[in-house]
């Protein structure tokens, strides 16, 4: 009797500790989420203030939207943004307006691939059957990856379009 | 930036991960910034040990994906791995092949903060991975940044741990392969890599002598590289050259050869050639398509065809000024592969990587271990150190 007892107290912590140890890795998951996209985030609204210094009206144009629009049509703006630029980069000039848009553009990129990289680690450890069955995520929202087309211009050769 | 870098293999055995782990940490150095390697070391005492490497232990030799691996694990390597990060306070921990069973994944698991982890392999079937997969998950989901070397080791990490890399090639000391041209009185072309592997295509270019000798009649080819090869007389076979040698015998053709049938990732052979200033001729491989510009800084020919490349090597012989343009496209080719723009672009990836990763905030009652470090070198400050702890408990308790 004692030992079945001693065997329920033992089970029973170490499956507390699994369940703890697993929210918290959520928490953390979540954590690096929001990290990588503020750090996306900060790139994008650089990326625009560059496109804005080329004062090509479709581009600034497309570059307020970008800064302006909400969470939900953050995505699309940012994507006619990169359409718009990569329209208006064979007139663009070498200077250091170019320089900069061409250093934000490759900065979107790394800061994309890192942020959904969090977001796989994050939706994979959210499709957990623990996790669900035991709403350890609480109430926060399933990440979303952000798929910008981001416009590298590092393919393009230097010269040919200058 | 303060980097931390962990090298998986043992420092004293050549091979490409040390290669590349110690040409970017000296890289790195001449960028200025602050480098340690953490690394296996079997000769700590030896006088060839860079400043900046500091040993983890020596390695045990197990036999891993089909070959024996030098590699490095235990407490005793865990306990100096997490003493390394304690003392390095690294704004960027940069782990080599973590997904090996060494140092990195110590490291991986041991470290907070902001990590970045470089992807060499290019082979799919990784033992660890397969056995270990969903056990290494929670370390390997610390890491921020992945760097894949080629586009095989690319697939790779896409694969194996559903997550995209970006795409950093390979660096090449570049000045290193500037030497001076020797001078010789016949047309020459050059061959590098191992003569007895037939990717490497030696016996397209040995298929198309005859044709070629038709054409250029006093047309010399060097053979270098180790192996075995049935070479007719005129050709002369170097066997293996030693690392050092490599630029001069590059420099001493005035054509390069790479006729590789298949297999090639990234063609690093290529960018070598070109840094030594000597024109490429090379198969039509995607690799070599994209190194080459797309034949625009050497000149392609169709994969496995001898009679084209024979026909190829004539009129690139008979064409000095030719030669001339595309050894000026090469040089300026291979800076994008040289290990000052390689490394300009892993700082770039620190740099995201330390923006993207969450801030690690310091837990006040984690004991101070470098505390302990310097009172199991010092006895006589045993007493004290508990005293200062004692003293923080109190406070902590006080407060609550």
């Amino acid at each position: 009797m004692t030992t079945a007892v001693a065997w329920c107290v033992v089970v029973i912590i170490v499956v507390s500790i699994y369940i703890t140890w697993t929210a918290g890795r959520l928490d953390r998951m979540h954590a690096r989420v929001d990290a990588a996209w503020a750090a996306l985030d900060a790139q994008l609204v650089r990326r625009s203030a560059a496109a804005r210094a080329l004062s090509v009206p479709s581009v600034t144009r497309a570059a307020d939207a970008a800064l302006d629009a909400g969470p939900v049509e953050r995505q699309d703006r940012e994507n006619d943004l990169s359409r718009e630029l990569r329209a208006a980069w064979p007139a663009v000039e070498a200077g250091p307006t170019r320089d900069e848009l061409e250093a934000a553009a490759s900065r979107v990129a790394l800061a994309r691939s890192f942020h959904n990289g969090a977001v796989t680690n994050a939706r994979a450890l959210r499709r957990n059957r623990l996790a669900r069955l035991l709403h350890l995520a609480g109430r926060r929202e399933m990440p979303e990856f952000f798929d910008v087309d981001e416009a590298d211009f590092s393919d393009e050769e230097p010269g040919a379009l200058t | 930036m303060r980097v931390g870098l962990v090298c998986p293999y043992s420092w004293d055995v050549p091979g490409g991960v040390q290669a590349h782990v110690h040409d970017l940490a000296e890289a790195l150095i001449a960028l200025g910034h602050s480098v340690s390697v953490l690394a296996p070391v079997d000769e700590p005492d030896s006088a060839d040990l860079p400043s900046y490497v500091v040993p983890a232990g020596r390695t045990v030799p197990v036999p891993y994906n089909g070959s024996v691996a030098r590699l490095c694990f235990g407490p005793l390597s865990l306990a100096r791995t997490r003493r390394w990060l304690r003392k390095g306070h690294f704004d960027v921990l940069h782990l080599h092949e973590p997904t090996v069973p060494s140092l990195s994944m110590l490291a991986c698991f041991a470290a907070k903060g902001a990590m970045v982890a470089t992807f060499h392999t290019a082979t799919a079937r990784s033992r660890a991975l397969q056995v270990f997969g969903t056990t290494l998950q929670p370390g390997l989901e610390k890491i921020t940044g992945r760097i894949a070397v080629s586009p095989a080791a690319r697939r790779v990490v896409v694969e194996h741990l559903g997550h995209d890399a970006v795409l950093i090639p390979n660096g090449v000391d570049v000045a290193r392969f500037a030497v001076d041209r020797p001078p010789h009185d016949r047309p020459t072309v050059v061959f590098l890599g191992r003569v007895d592997e037939p990717r490497k295509g030696l016996q397209v270019l040995l298929d198309a002598l005859p044709a070629l000798r038709a054409q250029v009649p006093d047309v010399e080819l060097v053979v270098a590289g180790p192996g075995e090869v049935e070479a007719p007389p005129e050709v002369r076979v170097l066997g293996l050259v030693d690392e050092k040698d490599k630029p001069s015998v590059y420099a001493g053709g005035d054509v390069y050869c790479a006729p590789n049938t298949h297999g090639e990732s990234f063609g690093i052979v290529l960018i070598e050639a070109m840094a030594a200033g000597t024109p490429v001729v090379a198969s039509d491989l995607e690799a070599f398509r994209r190194v080459l510009d797309d034949g625009e800084a050497g000149v392609l020919f169709p994969v496995g065809d001898p009679e084209a490349l024979a026909g190829t090597l004539a009129a690139l012989l008979n064409d000095p000024e030719r030669r001339r343009l595309l050894a000026a496209r090469g040089s300026r080719v291979v800076q994008a592969y040289d290990w000052r723009h390689v490394a300009r672009e892993i700082v770039e990836v620190y740099e995201t990587v330390r923006a993207a990763a969450p801030v690690e905030l310091e837990d006040p009652y984690e004991p101070d271990l470098d505390e302990v470090d310097t009172a199991v070198d010092d006895p006589s400050r045993v007493p004290e150190t508990l005293r200062r702890w004692l003293a923080v408990v109190r406070d902590a308790v006080e407060l609550r």
